[in-house]
C-alpha cells in the first residue's frame, strides 16, 4: 500500500523540485527590481558613496543577477540562506527559530477548524429543514466574514483585557524554562514531563488558534453539508435504509466516508489561505513566528530574509498539499487501483 | 394465507393547494411464492407502490385510505421501529441502478458484514454466509470478490451482489423495482433467470416492477397494469398478455415492435400520460384523453373494475370490447428493394479506431483499446441501416466516426463521393450539410438557456452553411413536421417532456436538410408509446424526404421495425451483417444468436429459453 | 431574487458600501487628513466629551474618524470592484481555454495554476507590492495577480463538465467555430457561477487590502484606509477604542455583505442547496 501511495505521489514529489526552483527564481527577480535601494536603507544618512558601494559589494548586490542567483543557490543547497541585512544574522537560523512557532499555530488551527467545520456541517445536515440549520448557517456566514486579524483583536479585547482569563502575548510564560529541543512547545513540554509548562503553552495557544480556526471552519462546513446532501441522494444510501440499517449508522458509516472526500481537497486550499491570516495574528499576539518575521522583513526591505521566508512558506504549502493528496488517496479506493 | 395484500390503497400528494391521488384504489393479492408483475410507463406510479411498502414516502405524500397487509400484519399501522425490523429481513429490495447501489468506498465484504450483522448473524459465521450467498447467485470466485469495490464490477455483477444480499435472509417478500432496465439485453436475461430460480428455490413472493410488458408476461404469475396511478387491468399473466381487454394494454402491446412475425404498423397513442398537475383536473377515466374508443360517459364518470374472465379484471366501460382488435393494424409496406441506381450517400472503407494507452509516468505505455476494428459499410439514399450491440461494443464510437467527432485510425470515409475529414477543414462544410447527428440524451444535447425556437433553427446562426429565409417560419415548419405543438416554440428545454425533447433534437438535426442522420440510441430512454411516435415519425421522414439513417440501438425489435439492413457489433467487431430479416431469422454468429434468444418473445405461447449454450463470455 | 433574505441583506450592505464610497466627499463632515492637534482622541459625539463636529470622534492626530471611515470606503470598494473584475477576466479566459480545449493546453495551464497556488496568497501579494511600491492600482494588481487562480480552478471544473454535454458537439456539427461555441453555449451556462465567484472575490479583496495596509505596503500614506486605521488604532486602544472599532465594524459589514450576496446568489442558481427536505421523485 505504501508503495502504491508513493508511486502515485511520486509524480507530485517530482514536480515539486522544479517548482521550488522556478519559485525561487521568480522571487529573486521580483525582489531585485525594487524601486528603493535596500542598501541605502541599511546605512545611516551620513554614509558616503564608498560606504554604500562597500556594503553593496559585501552583499553581492553589485554583481549581475544570474551570478547573484547562482551564489544564493549554492548556499541554499547547503542550508545557508544568506544573511539578513537588517540583523546581520543567518537567515536559516532565524527561520529555524520562527518556523516551529507558525507551524504549531497553523496545525492546531487546521485541526480545530476541521473539528468545528465538520461537526458544523454534520449538524447542519442533521438539522435540515429546522430553525437550527438556518441559525448555524447565519453564524457560519458571520464567522467567515470576520478575517483572522479582527477575530484576534476581538479575542485580545474580550479574553485578554476586559476579562483577563487567557494570556495574549507570546507562546509561553517567560519564567518557564524549556530545554530548546524541537521548537514545538507542545511536544517539548510533554517530552520533558513538564505538565505545568504544557498547560501554559496550551493557554497561550488558545486565543491565536481560535482566531485562525474560526474563519477557516465555515468553508469546510459548507462543503461538507453540500456533499452530504449529494451523497444522501445516492442509490446506495437509499438501499441501506431499505435493508433496515439505522439512520445514524448510515450517516456516519456510509455517507460521511463519501462526503468527506471533496472536503479534504478544500482543506488543502484553505490551509494555504490560513498562512496569510497568520501574518497579522502573529503581530497582534506577539507570536515569534514566520508571519511576524515577514512583516518586520518587509518593513526593513530585508531581501535575503524575505526570500528565505517566502521559500519556506512554499515548501510548507507543498508538503501540506502532499499530505492532503495522500489522505485523499487513502480514503478514496477508486484512485488507488488506477 | 396471502403474503401481501393491498385493498383499495389510495396514496395522495399535496400539490400546492390541491391534493392529487397519485395511486387510486389499488388492490392486489400476492400469495407466498408467487410473482406479481406491476407494469406501467414512467409516471404511472409503479415505484410508489414499492415506496408504500417500505414506508419511505416523499414529503407531502400519504396514504389517504385503504389497507396494506403483510403476512397478516397491517403495514400502514406498524411503527417505524417495527418497519425497520422487517426491512432487509423479511422484506427485501433490489434497485434499478445496480452500479450505484453499492457504496463505492467500502468493500463488498464490509457491506455484506454490515447486512449480516443487522440480520443477527454471529461474527464467526459471517464470512461463510457471505461466500455462500455470492456463490448462490453464480458469481465466480466469491472469496476473491469480497475484497473488491463496486466500481471494479460490471453492472450485472453488482446486481448479482445486491440480489445475494437480498436473499441472504431468506425473505418472504422481494420487491424488484425495474431491476434490469439499466442492464444489457443478455445480462437482463441472466438476471431475470436468476431471480426466477431463486424464487422457485426459496418460495419468495416477488413483486416485479417493470415497464416491459413482454418481460413481465414471461416471468410473472399475475400481472397488474397501471396507468396514471390506477389499476386498469389485472389478472393471470398469460390471460392478460394473450387477450388484453383494456385499450391501453392493447395499445402497449401494439406499440412494441415485434421481433418475429409480420411487421405491422405501430400504434402510437397521441400525447402522453397525464402528469400530477393534469390529474387534478381529470374527471372520469384517466385514460380518456388518449383512448381511441372513449365516449362521453367515460369522460364524465370513473369506470369501475369488472371481471371479464377467471381472475381477469378490467377497468373500462362494458361497451369498450367492441373496440379495435390487434389484427386490424395495417401491415408495413414490404420493403421494396432499393434500386441499385440509388445514390450512395456514405461509404466507409476499412475504418477503424484505436485508442492508444496512456503513458505511465515512468515511461511505459499501457495497453490500448481497439474500440472499432476495421470494417466496411455502404449506405444508399433512403436506406435505414441499424447497428446493434451492447454497451462497450463500439457502436457509439462508430457513430462518432461517421459524424467526424472522432478521427479514424485507418480507413476512408466518403460522403456523396467526396472524401471527408474532421472539423475545421474545408471539407467539413460538406459534411455538415450532408450528415447530422441526433444524440441520445436530449437533456444533455439541448442548451438549457435557449428557447426551443432558437434551438430548432440553430443552423441559421452557422457561418459555415448559412441558411436562408425566415427563421421563425422555418421553426414552425420543423415543429409541425415532427409533431410538436405550436406553443412549444417559446419554451425552454426543462419545460418539455422527454418525448418532446427528443423530437426537438430530431427537428434540429433536420433543419439543414441532411441526407443522412446518425441516430445514437435516440429512443432508449423513452416510454413505449412515445417511442412508437418517434419511430413512425422516422418512417414518415423517409417517405417524404428520402433520408437515410444510421440507427444505433441495443433494442433489436426497434431495429427490425425500422431498418432494412443491420450490423451486429461485439467488442469492436462487426460480427454479422446483412438484411435485417435474414439476420434475425437466420443468425449465423453465436453472439447474434445469444442476443436474439435473450429478447422476451412478443406472442403468448412462444417459449423463452434465453440461456442455452452460452458460447459468449459472460462477464456480467 | 428579492425573495431571498441573503440577497436582500447582502445586496443592501453592498449598496450601502458603494453609496458611501461614491458620496464620501459630500457625506464626510471633515477633511480626512486634516490634523487637529487640539482635539485628539475625542470620543464619539454621543459620549461625554464628544464634539458634534466629529461624530465618531478623532484619532491620535485629531483626524475625524467618520471622514476617514467614509474615504476608506472609497479605497475598499474601488479595490474590491476592480480587483475582482480583472481577476475574473484573466481567470475565466484561462479556465475556458483549459476546460474547453483540454489536452496539453489544459495541462500547461493547470501546472501554471499549481505553481501560482503554491504561494500563500497574501504573502505573494505582499512580495509583489514590495516590488511595485505603494499605490491603489498596484494594490489592485497585487490582488488580481493572486486571485485569478481561484477563479481559474473553479471555473475550469465547470467548463469541463459543460464541455462534456452533448450540446457542444451538436453545435460543432452545425459548423460553429470554437469561439462561437464558447461565447454562446458555454459561457452563458457558467454565468451564474461567475457572478457568485465575483461576489466572494470582492470579500477577499477587501480583507487582503486591509491586511496589506495594516502591514504598511498598501496605498500612499495620505490616503486613509480601514487597515491603516486599525493598525494605528491598536496603539492607543485604551484611550480611544473607536479608532479601531469603527473601521473593524466597517470591514466586517462590507465582507459580510459580499459573502451574503454571493451565498444568496449561489443558492438561487443551484436549487439543490436550498432543499432541506427531500422532494418527490
Amino acid at each position: 500500500m505504501i508503495w502504491t501511495l508513493l508511486g502515485l505521489l511520486g509524480r507530485r514529489i517530482l514536480i515539486s523540485v522544479p517548482l521550488l526552483f522556478v519559485v525561487s527564481v521568480v522571487l529573486f527577480v521580483v525582489l531585485r527590481v525594487l524601486p528603493t535601494d535596500p542598501v541605502a536603507m541599511m546605512l545611516p544618512p551620513t554614509a558616503t558613496q564608498e560606504d554604500v558601494a562597500a556594503m553593496r559589494a559585501a552583499y553581492g548586490f553589485d554583481k549581475p543577477l544570474p551570478e547573484q542567483y547562482g551564489m544564493w543557490l549554492r548556499g541554499a543547497l547547503h542550508g545557508d540562506l544568506g544573511l539578513s541585512t537588517a540583523s546581520r544574522t543567518s537567515v536559516t537560523g532565524m527561520l529555524a527559530d520562527a518556523a516551529p512557532a507558525t507551524l504549531e499555530l497553523v496545525l492546531c488551527g487546521v485541526v480545530l477548524g476541521c473539528l468545528i467545520g465538520m461537526s458544523g456541517g454534520l449538524a447542519m445536515y442533521m438539522w435540515r429543514g429546522r430553525v437550527a440549520e438556518t441559525a448555524t448557517d447565519v453564524t457560519s456566514t458571520v464567522m467567515m466574514s470576520l478575517p483572522e486579524f479582527l477575530w484576534a483583536l476581538a479575542f485580545v479585547l474580550c479574553f485578554g483585557v476586559w476579562l483577563p482569563v487567557l494570556p495574549f502575548i507570546g507562546r509561553i510564560n517567560p519564567s518557564i524554562h524549556l530545554p530548546t529541543a524541537s521548537g514545538f512547545y507542545l511536544y517539548d513540554t510533554l517530552a520533558s514531563g513538564n505538565l505545568h509548562g504544557f498547560v501554559d503553552v496550551l493557554r497561550h495557544l488558545a486565543l491565536p488558534v481560535m482566531a485562525v480556526a474560526l474563519p477557516f471552519a465555515p468553508g469546510i462546513m459548507r462543503v461538507l453539508r453540500s456533499s452530504l446532501f449529494d451523497v444522501g441522494n445516492e442509490e446506495y444510501v437509499r438501499l441501506a435504509r431499505l435493508r433496515g440499517i439505522g439512520e445514524r449508522r448510515i450517516l456516519l458509516h456510509h455517507m460521511l466516508r463519501n462526503a468527506v472526500l471533496p472536503t479534504i481537497s478544500l482543506i488543502g486550499v484553505q490551509a494555504g489561505f490560513m498562512f496569510g491570516g497568520t501574518l497579522l495574528v502573529e503581530i497582534i499576539f506577539a507570536w515569534p513566528g514566520m508571519g511576524n518575521l515577514m512583516v518586520t522583513a518587509v518593513r526593513n526591505q530585508d531581501l535575503p530574509l524575505i526570500q528565505g521566508i517566502v521559500l519556506s512558506y512554499c515548501v510548507i504549502v507543498l508538503v501540506l498539499n502532499l499530505l492532503v493528496d495522500a489522505s485523499y488517496l487513502t480514503l478514496n479506493p477508486k484512485l488507488r487501483s488506477a | 394465507m396471502s403474503l401481501l395484500s393491498a385493498c383499495d390503497l389510495t396514496l395522495s400528494a399535496r400539490l400546492g393547494r390541491t391534493r392529487v391521488d397519485v395511486l387510486n384504489d389499488i388492490s392486489f393479492d400476492l400469495a407466498p411464492g408467487e410473482v406479481l408483475g406491476i407494469v406501467g410507463e414512467s409516471g404511472a406510479g409503479k415505484s410508489m407502490i414499492g415506496r408504500v411498502i417500505s414506508q419511505m414516502l416523499p414529503a407531502g405524500f400519504n396514504v389517504r385510505s385503504g389497507s396494506l397487509c403483510f403476512d397478516g400484519e397491517d403495514l400502514l399501522a406498524a411503527s417505524p421501529g417495527r418497519h425497520r425490523e422487517l426491512l432487509g429481513d423479511r422484506i427485501a429490495f433490489i434497485p434499478q441502478e445496480p452500479l450505484s447501489g453499492l457504496n463505492p468506498v467500502l468493500t463488498i465484504r464490509d457491506q455484506f458484514n454490515e447486512h449480516l450483522a443487522r440480520l443477527g448473524v454471529p461474527r464467526a459465521e459471517r464470512r461463510q454466509r457471505a461466500i455462500a450467498a455470492l456463490a448462490s447467485v453464480q458469481l465466480p470466485r466469491p472469496a476473491d470478490l469480497l475484497d473488491r469495490y463496486s466500481f471494479q464490477l460490471s453492472g450485472g455483477m453488482c446486481q448479482r451482489v445486491l440480489i445475494a444480499m437480498a436473499f441472504a435472509s431468506n425473505p418472504a417478500l422481494l420487491v424488484a423495482d425495474e431491476p434490469t432496465t439499466a442492464l444489457d439485453v443478455i445480462t437482463q436475461a441472466h438476471i431475470v433467470e436468476l431471480i426466477h430460480s431463486l424464487n422457485r428455490e426459496h418460495r419468495t413472493g416477488i413483486i416485479f416492477i417493470t415497464h416491459d410488458l413482454r418481460l413481465a408476461a414471461r416471468i410473472c404469475d399475475k400481472l397488474l397494469v397501471l396507468y396514471a396511478g390506477e389499476v386498469i387491468e389485472s389478472g393471470p399473466a398469460s390471460a392478460v398478455f394473450a387477450d388484453p381487454r383494456h385499450p391501453y394494454t392493447r395499445a402497449l402491446q401494439a406499440a412494441n415492435p415485434p421481433l418475429t412475425g409480420p411487421r405491422r404498423q405501430l400504434v402510437a397513442l397521441p400525447e402522453q400520460m397525464p402528469g400530477l398537475q393534469a390529474l387534478a383536473q381529470v374527471e372520469g377515466c384517466r385514460f380518456g384523453a388518449r383512448c381511441p374508443i372513449a365516449d362521453a360517459q367515460c369522460r364524465s364518470s370513473q369506470p369501475t373494475l369488472r371481471e371479464v374472465g377467471q381472475g381477469h379484471t378490467v377497468r373500462c366501460s362494458p361497451g369498450c370490447e367492441a373496440g379495435a382488435r390487434r389484427g386490424d393494424r395495417p401491415l408495413l409496406p414490404q420493403d421494396v428493394a432499393l434500386p441499385s441506381t440509388a445514390p450512395i450517400i456514405l461509404e466507409l472503407g476499412g475504418v477503424s479506431k484505436y485508442y492508444p494507452g496512456n503513458r505511465t509516468w515512468y515511461g511505459r505505455r499501457r495497453a490500448g483499446v481497439a474500440a472499432v476494428k476495421p470494417f466496411d459499410l455502404t449506405i444508399r439514399a433512403g436506406e435505414f441501416v441499424g447497428v446493434v450491440g451492447e454497451s462497450g461494443s463500439g457502436k457509439s464510437t462508430l457513430a462518432r466516426l461517421v459524424m467526424g467527432l472522432e478521427r479514424p485510425t485507418t480507413g476512408s470515409i466518403v460522403l456523396e463521393g467526396k472524401e471527408v475529414a474532421v472539423p475545421g477543414s474545408v471539407a467539413w462544410r460538406h459534411r455538415v450539410a450532408t450528415t447530422q447527428m441526433v444524440f441520445q440524451d436530449p437533456q444533455s444535447a439541448l442548451n438549457p438557456r435557449r428557447r426551443v425556437i432558437d434551438l430548432l433553427t440553430q443552423a441559421f446562426e452557422s457561418t459555415v452553411i448559412p441558411q436562408q429565409g425566415d427563421r421563425a417560419a422555418r421553426a414552425r415548419e420543423l415543429a409541425s413536421e415532427t409533431g410538436l405543438p405550436a406553443d412549444i416554440l417559446s419554451r425552454y428545454p426543462h419545460q418539455l417532456s422527454g418525448g418532446q425533447k427528443q423530437r426537438v433534437n430530431i427537428a434540429r438535426a433536420l433543419c439543414m436538410a441532411p441526407r443522412l442522420l446518425v441516430a445514437d440510441e435516440i429512443v432508449s430512454g423513452l416510454d413505449v408509446s412515445v417511442q412508437a411516435q418517434i419511430l413512425n415519425l422516422l418512417l414518415r421522414l423517409r417517405e417524404e424526404r428520402n433520408i437515410s439513417i444510421l440507427f444505433i440501438s441495443h433494442d433489436l425489435s426497434v431495429v427490425r421495425y425500422l431498418c432494412r439492413r443491420v450490423l451486429v457489433m461485439y467488442r469492436g467487431d462487426v460480427v454479422e451483417t446483412g438484411s435485417t430479416e435474414d439476420v434475425f431469422a437466420n443468425p449465423q454468429h453465436a453472439y447474434t444468436k445469444a442476443l436474439l434468444r435473450a429478447v422476451p418473445p412478443d406472442e403468448a405461447g412462444q417459449s423463452w429459453t434465453p440461456l442455452q449454450a452460452e458460447a459468449v463470455d459472460d462477464a456480467a | 431574487m428579492l425573495g431571498s433574505p441573503r440577497v436582500v441583506v447582502g445586496g443592501g450592505l453592498v449598496l450601502l458600501l458603494l453609496l458611501t464610497a461614491l458620496l464620501a466627499p459630500w457625506l464626510a463632515p471633515n477633511d480626512p487628513n486634516a490634523q487637529d492637534l487640539v482635539n485628539v482622541l475625542l470620543p464619539p459625539a454621543w459620549a461625554t466629551g464628544g464634539d458634534p463636529a466629529f461624530p465618531l470622534g478623532t484619532d491620535n492626530l485629531g483626524r475625524c474618524i467618520l471622514s476617514r471611515l467614509l474615504y476608506g470606503a472609497r479605497v475598499a470598494s474601488y479595490v474590491a470592484i476592480t480587483a475582482s473584475f480583472f481577476a475574473m477576466l484573466i481567470g475565466t479566459a484561462l479556465a475556458v481555454v483549459a476546460g474547453y480545449f483540454r489536452g496539453w493546453v489544459d495541462w500547461t495551464i493547470s501546472r501554471i495554476v499549481d505553481v501560482w497556488m503554491s504561494f500563500p496568497p497574501v504573502i505573494l501579494s505582499l512580495v509583489l507590492l514590495l516590488a511595485f511600491g505603494a499605490g491603489v492600482n498596484r494594490v489592485v494588481l497585487g490582488i488580481v495577480l493572486v486571485g485569478w487562480t481561484r477563479f481559474c480552478r473553479v471555473l475550469r471544473a465547470e467548463v469541463l463538465s459543460l464541455g462534456r454535454r452533448d450540446f457542444v458537439p451538436a453545435a460543432r456539427l452545425l459548423g460553429f467555430s470554437h469561439l462561437r461555441i464558447i461565447g454562446k453555449e458555454i459561457l452563458p451556462n457558467a454565468l451564474s457561477l461567475i457572478v457568485t465567484l465575483i461576489s466572494l472575490e470582492m470579500a477577499v479583496a477587501v480583507i487582503v487590502e486591509a491586511i496589506l495596509s495594516f502591514t504598511g505596503v498598501s496605498v500612499e500614506a495620505d490616503i486613509p484606509t480601514w487597515g491603516v486605521m486599525i493598525a494605528d488604532g491598536r496603539t492607543y486602544i485604551d484611550e480611544q477604542p473607536g479608532a479601531l472599532a469603527f473601521p473593524a465594524l466597517a470591514i466586517f459589514l462590507a465582507v459580510l455583505g459580499f459573502n451574503l450576496l454571493g451565498d444568496g446568489l449561489r443558492r438561487l442558481f443551484d436549487p439543490r442547496l436550498g432543499l432541506s427536505r427531500s422532494q418527490a421523485t
